[in-house]
């Protein structure tokens, strides 16, 4: 599909703009006007997480921030919050990136799991000190459920669809490295 | 090979983590900000939008529409049961429609005889739903009027019946309501017949409850609930819908806008009203012919006393 490995890395930080946009697109869709009962997963945060922890060099820190952000403006969230939130987590799994490439993907599960709890949790937090208003604590645990729960299958769809695995040894990095 | 790269990471590391500290800076101060000086940020945040939105317009559309024929496709199965219901409920509008026309006419004779002045500013600008909030905690929508159409935060949305929500973030080409249904939204009332001024309290569901009754002993199920332009928030008088009991004994609003199809809103026009500053000069005013006597008497009562 590639051979040249800057065109390809290129083309995937195009295509997680795009994915990016289209999530974004499909949730401001006017389907349903009444408030919902149920919350559905952030799709947009476990393809960060699963893109980072497989190929890091595909979303770079300020794409990611300028994504978070933009999603915080359009969905009308306390603005810059969240996305800094993102970006810290993104961050703490690149840093464990080369530990968890080599183990099995349910380690890789629990450490996505309790990071998407953390940062649910601080972000409540900070909202409470600061007296802004803020969802319901059923709708936002049932998000992170859901975040959860569906980790997998998009793990398996970016390995798939967009061909986002993990790099085997002797693979050609992106950088033109050898691992 | 191997050593190559830890050394360009070595020499990349550093200036990587600055670059995420300053992104990371950047946005809490973005949010810090927003806490501090919100009406700015909003303004930042509409400006956004107001690029983003209407370039997604032509998309939306014909997605939305498809999905809509699609839950509409379900129903098309008891099709025969939905037209006999109709059917039913056409011959009561019907009565109901003569009762409205002659309530009309006689409010119109009531009016002409009282000789009342309606207000002729409140009139409305319509748009058309853009997009919603695109998330399960936040209740709003986005329309294609804005600034360009004069719109002005604070104003009131309604559907054909009753109050939606207010405009909070104006755009140039697009502005954003705030439903009622939204936890920031609050809604001073007024409950008829009773008179019971209360707020109307979003919380994220489909019934916004009642709170701070006077008397919620005289509020009934199936009274009007409507603004009551207390704070100036709204102009007074906007339907908003019927007070119910929900099962746990507290009062809720069942709204009369169809927040199931919000398709096309009405934005009011609403310039504020006048208000009466000057008390003392409300007893004898200084303009009217006449004047002169007032003072006198006023005077002379003065010296009486």
């Amino acid at each position: 599909m590639a051979e040249n490995p800057a065109y390809r890395l290129w083309t995937m930080r195009i295509l997680y703009v795009v994915l990016g946009v289209t999530l974004i697109f499909l949730h401001l869709l006017p389907l349903d006007t009444l408030p919902r009962s149920w919350a559905g997963p952030d799709i947009m945060l476990a393809l960060t997480f699963a893109w980072v922890l497989r190929r890091p060099e595909y979303v770079p820190p300020l794409l990611l921030a300028g994504m978070f952000l933009l999603a915080d403006l359009m969905f009308h969230r306390p603005p810059g919050l969240w996305a800094a939130l993102v970006l810290v987590a993104a961050e703490t799994l690149r840093a464990r990136y080369i530990g968890l490439r080599d183990l099995t993907f349910a380690v890789e599960w629990v450490s996505v799991a309790s990071t998407l709890v953390v940062i649910m949790i601080v972000y409540r937090v900070v909202l409470t000190v600061l007296m802004v208003d803020q969802a319901p604590l059923g709708l936002s645990l049932m998000q992170l459920i859901m975040t959860m729960a569906v980790y997998p299958v998009v793990v398996v769809v970016s390995q798939t669809v967009f061909g986002v695995r993990k790099l085997a040894p002797g693979d050609i990095d992106a950088l033109g490295g050898r691992t | 090979m191997a050593r190559n790269r830890a050394q360009t990471t070595d020499y990349t590391g550093p200036l990587k983590r600055m670059l995420i500290g300053v992104l990371v800076l950047v946005l809490i101060g973005l949010f810090l900000l927003w806490r501090i000086d919100s009406p700015r940020v909003e303004r930042f945040r509409a400006q956004v939008i107001d690029r983003v939105v209407p370039g997604f317009d032509w998309a939306m559309a014909p997605v939305t529409g498809a999905v809509n024929i699609l839950q509409d496709f379900q129903s098309y199965q008891r099709i025969y049961q939905q037209n006999q219901e109709l059917r039913r409920e056409l011959q009561q509008m019907k009565a109901w429609k003569e009762a409205a026309l002659q309530l009309e006419q006689e409010n119109a004779r009531l009016l002409d005889l009282n000789n009342v002045q309606l207000d002729p500013r409140l009139t409305f600008v319509t748009g058309v739903v853009l997009a919603d909030s695109g998330s399960p905690f936040r209740q709003s929508v986005l329309i294609n009027v804005g600034a360009r159409d004069g719109i002005v935060d604070g104003w009131a949305a309604m559907d054909g019946l009753g109050l939606v929500g207010r405009i909070s973030g104006v755009g140039d080409n697009t502005a954003r309501v705030i439903l009622l249904t939204d936890t920031s939204s609050r809604i001073p009332v007024t409950i008829q017949p009773s008179g019971q001024q209360a707020l109307v309290i979003g919380d994220n569901t489909a019934a916004p409850p009642i709170d701070f009754i006077e008397a919620a002993d005289q509020v009934r199920p199936g009274d009007r609930v409507m603004t009551s332009g207390d704070g100036e928030v709204f102009p007074a008088g906007l339907l908003i819908g019927q007070v119910a009991e929900d099962p746990g004994g507290r009062m809720r609003v069942r709204l009369a806008a169809d927040y199931e199809r919000l398709e096309f809103l009405r934005v009011l026009r609403n310039y504020g009203h006048e208000r009466v500053t000057d008390p003392g000069n409300l007893i004898a005013p200084e303009g009217l012919p006449g004047s002169e006597v007032g003072d006198a008497e006023t005077t002379a009562e003065g010296a009486d006393g």
